[in-house]
């Protein structure tokens, strides 16, 4: 049955591309056609992974389908799992996007000429994208993840490309489409390297892969792989471009949906190639933590929301990674208890990400639509114009925050208290990397919790500009609205059934930890602990019964001691300044809440400031004469600035050297094939 | 002490004069101020060499409502040729910047006129909202003053400011703008004493100094010994006051709460000894032209030992704070001010010794007792230009000065049935006064006619040093302004008359 | 640590005013009065063989004008007194230094010394108890907010000099505060400068009902020395409705203490209410 929900969505979705690429966005009628696909394609998938992760592991041979050999399908608990977060997530995706291409051009902004979505292409990307999600999941052999994998690298290409109204977005796909090779070449490499040792290209024969360099080498490789996926320092330059290149609601599916993959396949290798190198694991703590603290200072100073997001995922993609890291430490030392604590921390915060990542992008491109861009001083005062994905984007930025009742505060105690537990390992290498990481989780998530503040005190609880009627047609429509209310409810009620959702994700980590081990996170029904006993206990369904009763008494309390004169209040106009005031901006706006980081993190972030006085003033800007002050500030990405740049000197060196190999002779070429073939049998057969 | 020498020309040759005196490094412009007389407008520089103070005096020609701008070729020129372009209406041609500053008023002005305003109804209140001066990514103007928090003398600074960097500041001293220079005009001498010490409360005694010198100047009056020995006592004691309200400033803002309570208590102290020696708080009434108004109303002493326990009290205190880390650091490195910038601006008392200059009044051109009294160890200076040196030049200053009030009270203990005034002759013409107010130095441009005061113009070390305050922030952030603001420790009312 | 043994080194230093009167505040000029308070001392209209000067030779001994004659009658207004002494100098028979700094009214009329106030007894009462009205949920935490309206810099330290340990009224619930908007009382000093005149206004509209005015120093009572070039009004009465005056310059800070406690109801006038001893608690 399972198969066969799940081969239903992959058919709905080829139909939904195919009448895109076909029918295209020609008419209103027809265009939210390949959403209304992807929601039902979901829904199907949704059915079988909630199936896989309650039944036993099947496969499913396809034979010679792809026509590279046998290939097969694997439908487990781990696939069910990470398919119940994707889909689950494509559902509410796919009902946003449905209101969104249904809605024509607003009155205001850049966008204004012609339907938002037009032409072919966007629904076809978006079909293929869920569909390689799917398909990598599931996929038994390499041949099958593979050929998922470059299909997503084309999904995420496409959908970072179709905008391509200016050059920056053209480069940032193009940037995109490097990093997603990459990241393909890396894992193909590991996979020949594995699959050679072993002599099939079933994934799950390679756990016989003996431990020595070739091990080390491929899980290193497949770290790599995957970590360009999530954003693994220093592979995550990419992220903050492609992203918000990506048209409104396709960003959530790009950041929220698709990047789970990445985690996936990390948690799979994971219980496939067993114990891991010791400094792998102390790279991956100390990557991840130095990802998170990056990712997050870069998120504090942005202008643009979009980046803001965008670079708010880098910094998941490393808090995740120290999870992962920790559970790599159980792995290598055979403790059960301190892989459960890891895996099962990463793994909320990986569902808690997704979901809260998916409420921003949505929320925010409802916004950016109607206000013609999405920096901090359009989209400000949100919560004025869009009701409903204010809301949603502020239960996304209360549970990135990691603020109680929502998920986020669960997930985040979670990581947090596993990598409490270095205690309990010996060695000094990967205790102090394990400190080390903690200690770069801790502080990026004291920082996240400003930029998110600032998210929330700025672009939704704002003043609005002052421009007359605002529109708001973001806001419209019973499908984006449902979407909107299942992604901004999940990050709350996620939270309140957190015991239950531990024990689905302890079902679905069955094929890495026993489910057993991972139950233990319960000390009772209602109360969670890390896994191991006597350490610390949680309770945030309880919370949702405390915060708001403890709201209530306090505020009874006043009334009542106050007797009733609380409520009698003095009431006065504004207070400002005395004078009349300046003409220009005179209050702080999200620019100026983050100077003061700008100034503390100044080594970080390279920034630079400039103050210039010009001659003559700027009557069309309001500044007269004789002399006006320029103010300029700069800010560095030191990963950019001290490793790719340099890096593109020697490559672009390098290519300009290779030409010359470029005679066009046959001969010539014939060469280079025979002496490419000769130096790959030696690797095989010195690695062999 | 001799009349200023003063020099006339054409108006059109001033800027060239003051350019040259001042290129040459030797003299620095001390003031420059416009006197309407007649339908003829006097333009009245004074430059200090090292030697001497010369007034310059230039008559523009009848009618004349423009000339060529002094600011161009000396910057320190610029707030004062923007208060003349307020208050009488000329305009200096090529001055850079010609904002309101001393006459918020935007005051429709009749063709031709240039004079100052004489009644309430003649000016129109400004209430417009300001524009702004700066731009760039996320910029916004803070509107600072004139009511903000704490007990404050209304100011208005506006901060432009992409968030805690402060890159541009602008000043707006009007709020408090009272008419002195009007005020002045047709005063009996000794009113024109009482107003003087009403143009910059905190410094009372230093103004009534500075304008009676002027008129003794004219008349020639000798003094005699124990008045000039009061008159420097209360100055003196006045200086102590002052500078202990900048350390209670300072370390009220670095928030040493037992520093700041034993700050306020000795400040306290110093203006219950100003009332016990003569029966005002900020002896106000004390200094008369021809001398002060009597002798002491405690013996001296008495009054030696309640300086005693006073200097006592205050050295334990303030060596203790100079030692105190969290309070230092806040101070170093804290609105510079370079030399060089001191130099060419002519920084004067405490803000200008702090950074290189060695210009005190009371021992470059000594007046009163200070010709007898003379401490060695003025002028304190030091050439760090931060907050830090400012406040190490004023505790230095707080040494000396309880010093010198102590010499003052031992030579006055020894003077039986002494005479305290001696009647000033009636004598007209042009003077100029100075003292060294705890500010820095106060010039007093008097002009007697028919023994009333027929112009005078009052220039507070406040204005002069005010207009260097925004050159102060440099890369310093919000919550270093407390710090420059108190270790300027100006008086508003002093520079904006 | 240093720190904390010496700000226990001199032990109490608070004064105990108001609920004791303090000697402190009488080394000082509290205020000018007449030789003889109730009803001034007679004036003749032309001088005198015996050398008694008129009525117009000693209104000109004031700076300031505040000496005058109504019905042969000498009155002295503090209300413009300077605290120049000229007049105590020059006629110690007629004038003479007062030290009680306890000088603040709740009435322009009271400030004046020898006029005939009897005729507005009742009016007096009446505004005395629709202040009292408006204060009497100030009494035990109230908020000040200051606003210099042009002066010499003088009333600042006063003001400010309220807060150092020897006045220190926290000790009776008076603070300062930031925002008009927390404040009860505006207490303003200086002359009512013109640039003043919009920021005051605003000032005083963005704080909450009940709210009092104080006028703190003879320049905000009548503009003093000052008083009306182009660029100041003669006073802060021309430009709000005050509550209370408190007359000196710079008011002492004892006087300002007396000034605030008499607009809460604290304290009495000086003289006033059968209370000719002045001051003190109710």
């Amino acid at each position: 049955m399972r198969a066969e929900l799940l081969l239903a969505g992959l058919v709905v979705w080829f139909v939904g591309a195919a009448i895109d690429l076909t029918l295209g966005a020609s008419s209103r009628r027809v265009r939210p056609i390949p959403y209304l696909a992807g929601l039902l394609g979901s829904a199907c998938v949704l059915a079988a992974a909630i199936q896989m992760v309650g039944g036993h592991p099947v496969n499913v041979d396809l034979g010679s389908l792809l026509g590279v050999g046998r290939t097969s399908l694997r439908l487990d608990g781990l696939a069910g799992l990470f398919l119940t977060l994707t889909s689950g997530l494509g559902i509410g995706i796919s009902a946003c996007m449905v209101t969104w291409v249904r809605q024509g051009p607003t009155a205001q902004g850049p966008t204004a000429q012609g339907p938002r979505v037009h032409g072919h292409g966007l629904g076809a990307g978006y079909m293929l994208l869920l569909g390689a999600v799917t398909v990598i999941i599931v996929a038994g052999d390499a041949f099958t993840f593979l050929f998922a994998w470059e299909s997503l690298t084309v999904a995420f290409y496409v959908l970072s490309g179709v905008r391509r109204s200016s050059v920056g977005q053209a480069r940032a796909s193009w940037v995109t489409l490097c990093f997603s090779k990459s990241s393909g070449a890396c894992l193909t490499f590991a996979f020949l390297l594995l699959a050679g040792n072993v002599g099939s290209f079933t994934i799950a024969s390679w756990h016989a892969v003996p431990h020595g360099v070739l091990h080390a080498a491929s899980y290193a490789l497949i770290v790599a792989g995957f970590g360009a996926k999530v954003g693994l320092v220093p592979l995550q330059v990419w992220m903050p471009r492609g992203y918000p290149a990506a048209t409104g609601p396709m960003r959530a599916a790009m950041a929220g949906l698709a990047v789970n993959v990445g985690f996936y396949g990390l948690w799979r290798m994971l219980g496939v190639l067993g114990s891991p190198p010791t400094w792998l694991i102390a790279l991956v703590l100390l990557l991840g933590g130095l990802t998170a603290l990056l990712g997050v200072v870069f998120a504090a100073v942005q202008s643009d929301l979009n980046r803001v997001i965008a670079f708010s995922s880098v910094e998941n993609g490393g808090i995740i990674m120290v999870g992962y890291g920790v559970a790599m430490v159980g792995m290598a030392l055979g403790q059960p208890s301190l892989l459960a604590v890891g895996l099962l921390a990463a793994t909320l915060q990986a569902v808690a990400h997704a979901v809260a990542k998916s409420c921003l992008f949505v929320a925010v491109a409802n916004v950016e639509a109607d206000r013609g861009g999405s920096s901090f001083s359009e989209v400000v005062g949100a919560a004025h114009s869009h009701p409903w994905s204010s809301a949603t984007l502020a239960a996304g930025a209360l549970t990135l925050a990691g603020l109680p009742p929502t998920i986020g505060f669960v997930s985040e105690w979670f990581i947090l208290e596993a990598l409490m537990q270095q205690f309990r390992v010996h060695g000094l290498a990967l205790r102090l990397s394990m400190a080390g990481g903690g200690a770069l989780v801790a502080l990026s998530a004291g920082v996240a919790a400003l930029v998110f503040v600032r998210l929330l005190a700025f672009a939704v609880l704002g003043q609005p500009p002052p421009n007359g009627a605002l529109p708001r047609r973001g806001d419209r429509g019973a499908s984006g609205r449902t979407g909107l209310l299942l992604l901004g409810s999940g990050c709350l009620w996620l939270a309140a059934a957190a015991p239950w959702c531990i024990r689905y994700i302890a079902a679905g980590l069955g094929p890495i930890v026993p489910t057993a081990v991972v139950d233990q996170a319960l000390k009772s029904p209602w109360v969670l602990q890390p896994v191991f006993g006597g350490f610390s206990i949680l309770s945030p369904t309880w919370l949702f019964v405390v915060i708001p009763v403890g709201m209530v008494t306090v505020a009874l309390a006043a009334v009542g001691l106050s007797r009733t004169r609380v409520l009698r209040v003095r009431r006065v106009p504004a207070w400002h300044s005395a004078t009349a005031g300046v003409a220009g901006p005179d209050s702080y706006g999200a620019y100026a809440y983050a100077n003061v980081l700008r100034h503390v993190l100044a080594n970080v972030l390279g920034s630079r400031r400039e103050v210039v006085v010009v001659k003559g003033g700027l009557p069309a800007e309001g500044i007269p004469g004789p002399t006006h002050v320029e103010y300029q500030a700069t800010a560095v990405e030191p990963i950019e600035a001290y490793i790719y740049r340099p890096g593109r000197v020697v490559a672009l060196w390098a290519a300009r050297w290779a030409r010359r190999l470029q005679s066009g002779r046959l001969d010539a070429y014939i060469a280079y094939m025979l002496v490419a073939l000769v130096a790959l049998l030696a690797a095989v057969v010195a690695l062999g | 002490m001799s009349l200023a020498p003063t020099t006339r020309l054409e108006g059109s040759a001033l800027a060239g004069v003051i350019g040259q005196a001042v290129r040459s490094g030797a003299a620095r412009l001390a003031g420059l101020f416009a006197f309407p007389i007649g339908d003829q407008i006097f333009l009245r520089a004074v430059l200090a060499w090292p030697d001497r103070m010369e007034v310059i005096e230039a008559a523009l020609p009848p009618g004349a409502r423009s000339y060529p701008a002094v600011t161009a070729q000396v910057p320190a020129a610029s707030w004062y040729e923007r208060e003349i372009h307020d208050l009488v209406g000329i305009e200096p041609l090529g001055h850079p910047e010609l904002d309101p500053l001393v006459l918020p008023l935007h005051r429709p002005r009749e063709a031709g006129e240039i004079r100052i305003p004489v009644t309430w109804e003649e000016v129109e209140l400004d209430d417009r909202a300001l524009a702004v001066r700066a731009r760039g990514e996320g910029l916004l103007t803070i509107p600072y003053g004139p009511v903000r928090s704490g007990v404050y003398e209304a100011i208005e600074y506006l901060l432009e400011t992409p968030g805690e960097d402060i890159p541009h500041v602008r000043t707006r001293v009007y709020h408090k703008h009272r008419g002195i220079q009007a005020r002045f005009e047709g005063l009996s001498i000794e009113d024109g004493v009482l107003l003087g010490e009403r143009v910059e409360g905190v410094a009372s005694v230093a103004h009534a100094l500075a304008f009676c010198q002027a008129v003794e100047q004219l008349a020639q009056v000798v003094l005699p010994a124990p008045a000039a020995l009061v008159r420097l006592l209360h100055a003196e004691l006045e200086r102590v006051a002052n500078h202990l309200d900048s350390v209670v400033h300072h370390t009220e803002g670095a928030g040493q709460a037992v520093a700041y309570t034993r700050m306020t208590l000795h400040k306290e102290r110093v203006l219950r000894l100003q009332a016990q020696l003569c029966g005002h708080r900020f002896a106000r009434g004390v200094v008369v032209p021809g001398g002060v108004s009597g002798a002491l109303r405690i013996s001296p002493a008495q009054a030696l030992g309640l300086l005693a326990q006073l200097e006592h009290g205050i050295r334990a205190d303030a060596n203790l704070l100079m030692a105190t880390p969290s309070f230092l650091d806040r101070l170093r490195g804290t609105g510079v001010i370079k030399p060089a910038l001191a130099a060419a601006h002519g920084a004067l008392g405490p803000v200008g010794r702090a950074s290189g200059s060695t210009e005190d009044a009371r021992c470059t051109r000594p007046y009163g007792a200070y010709l007898d009294l003379l401490s060695l160890d003025l002028p304190a200076s030091r050439d760090e230009g931060d907050a830090l040196a400012r406040q190490y030049v004023r505790l230095a200053e707080i040494g000396t000065s309880l010093g010198l009030a102590r010499g003052a009270l031992e030579l006055l203990a020894g003077m039986d049935n002494a005479q305290f005034r001696v009647r000033v002759p009636k004598a007209d013409g042009l003077a100029l006064g100075w003292a060294e107010a705890p500010q820095g130095e106060i010039l007093y441009l008097v002009e007697i006619e028919d023994g009333r005061v027929a112009r005078a113009k009052p220039r507070s070390a406040s204005f002069h040093n005010l207009a260097l305050f925004p050159s102060a922030f440099g890369t310093d952030i919000f919550t270093d302004f407390v710090f420059i603001e108190a270790s300027f420790g100006l008086s508003v009312a002093g520079a904006s008359t | 640590m240093p720190w904390i043994t010496r700000g226990l080194s001199e032990g109490v230093v608070t004064t105990r005013y108001p609920a004791r009167p303090d000697d402190y505040g009488e080394l000082w000029r509290g205020a000018v009065s007449l030789v003889e308070q109730r009803r001034g001392p007679a004036v003749p209209d032309q001088v005198e063989s015996d050398g008694t000067s008129s009525a117009a030779d000693l209104a000109a001994l004031c700076p300031t004008g505040a000496i005058g004659t109504t019905k042969a009658r000498l009155h002295l207004d503090r209300g413009r007194c300077i605290l120049c002494g000229r007049c105590v100098e020059a006629r110690p028979d007629l004038f003479r230094f007062d030290p009680s700094p306890e000088v603040a009214s709740i009435h322009r009329q009271g400030l004046v010394l020898g006029a005939d106030v009897q005729e507005d007894e009742g009016a007096l009462a009446q505004v005395r108890a629709e202040l009292a009205r408006r204060t009497r949920g100030l009494r035990r935490s109230v908020h000040i907010r200051h606003v210099d309206v042009g002066s010499d810099g003088s009333d600042e330290w006063e003001v400010k000099a309220l807060g150092n340990p020897v006045y220190d009224i926290h000790r009776l619930g008076i603070f300062f505060t930031a925002s008009p908007r927390h404040a009860d009382i505006l207490l303003a000093t200086g002359v009512g400068s013109a640039g003043m005149v919009g920021p005051l206004r605003r000032t005083y509209e963005s704080m909450p009902d009940p709210k009092v005015v104080i006028a703190a120093g003879t320049d905000a009572t009548s503009g003093g020395l000052v008083h009306r070039t182009y660029a100041t009004s003669g006073g802060i009465g021309d430009l709000l409705p005050v509550d209370v005056w408190v007359p000196g310059s710079p008011p002492s800070p004892f006087s300002l203490l007396h000034g605030i406690l008499l607009a809460l109801g604290l304290v009495t006038e000086r003289g006033r209410s059968g209370n000719p001893e002045g001051g003190r608690a109710l």
